[in-house]
């Protein structure tokens, strides 16, 4: 293929074979080393880090290599990074909620934080003996 | 020939400004909105996991084995549709509709297996009601789904499109083809991290 015919004079990207044959080497073994971490019983803390460290270089293999982002046009790249942007900006404080305040939503820790409104399970147990008392 | 009437002219035009095609940049930004929605999910899934008081471990209560088949088959899928790229590129009809069939097969045997692994959980009584974990694990691996539908949708119109005269030789088709591609791409690296978030970690 030269690079005079209609398809290279424009922004398609020139396809490289060879390269997309290691890449898929590259993610098979990658897939066995993400099996391989959940099978070591490694600290859930440090199984999640791995796990999703190996996630990103297989996801930017992906996305480099055979979505062509290594040397795609800056257009694209500004957009994907204020959409990177807005992801942050709308996750992190949902995240914030239970990873940096030490909240939880699991029904024993809002009973912790809220004693006073919140059913617990006596509260519930009440319920179900006095039902007539039990409306808010 | 006017602009108008010639397709490479239409092919090479930069309204942006910028060398990218409007078609590009369209899927491209179609992508940025997918990233958003699965970027919402993957963040109830971890404030739903970060809160609960107890998680189970996907080898106890998932497929692993037919998750990990699965996961090669759409790591496979992603190298067959770039083949078909190469080949839509090189203007080789026929390499194109090998390796576009085969994205497509392996397409439909992802859903198979997924099928499978459905079918023996909702044979159990398992469901989105059964538990938080089987709520989002549903949510998330049903949506993947549906992209994956969609996704076998446009390249068989594709390998359809190839076998009429006119759409294989019309110059914007190799653009459709690497837009299918992108997408395609796409809902690999969404199984990617849904792989080791939901089955093994």
């Amino acid at each position: 293929m030269s690079a005079d015919t209609d398809a290279a004079k424009h922004d398609e990207h020139r396809p490289n074979v060879a390269l997309y044959v290691k890449v898929f080497a590259a993610l098979m073994v990658l897939t066995l080393v993400t099996v391989a971490i959940s099978k070591i019983h490694l600290p859930p803390a440090q199984a999640v880090a791995l796990g999703l460290f190996v996630a990103l270089i297989k996801a930017g293999l992906v996305g480099a290599l055979f979505m062509h982002l290594w040397g795609e046009n800056k257009l694209i790249h500004k957009a994907l990074w204020i959409t990177v942007g807005f992801a942050v900006v709308l996750i992190l404080p949902i995240i914030d909620f239970v990873l940096i305040s030490g909240r939880s939503t699991s029904p024993m820790a809002v009973a912790d934080q809220h004693p006073a409104g919140h059913d617990t399970d006596k509260d519930k147990a009440g319920e179900a003996a006095e039902p007539m008392k039990a409306g808010h | 020939m006017s602009q108008a009437q010639n397709p490479a002219a239409i092919m090479n035009n930069q309204d942006t400004h910028s060398g990218v095609t409007n078609a590009k940049l369209g899927v491209w930004l179609f992508l940025a909105s997918e990233i958003m929605l699965f970027a919402t999910l993957f963040t109830s899934y971890i404030v739903l996991r970060m809160a609960s008081t107890s998680w189970p471990w996907g080898w106890d209560v998932l497929n692993v084995p037919l998750a990990t088949l699965n996961t090669v088959i759409l790591i496979s899928s992603s190298v067959t549709i770039v083949m078909a790229y190469a080949k839509a590129y090189d203007k080789d009809k026929g390499g194109f509709q090998k390796w576009m069939a085969a994205t497509i097969l392996l397409s439909l045997g992802f859903l198979v297996v997924k099928g499978f692994e459905y079918g023996h959980e909702f044979g159990l009584g398992i469901g989105p009601h059964t538990s938080v974990f089987y709520a989002i694990y549903f949510t998330m691996t049903g949506l993947h789904g549906i992209h994956i539908l969609g996704g076998i949708a446009v390249n068989a119109g594709l390998l359809y499109m190839s076998t009429v005269d006119g759409h294989w030789r019309n110059p914007l088709f190799l653009g459709r083809v690497e837009g299918a591609g992108l997408y395609w791409h796409f809902v690999d690296i969404v199984w990617i991290f849904l792989f080791p978030a939901l089955y093994l970690l």
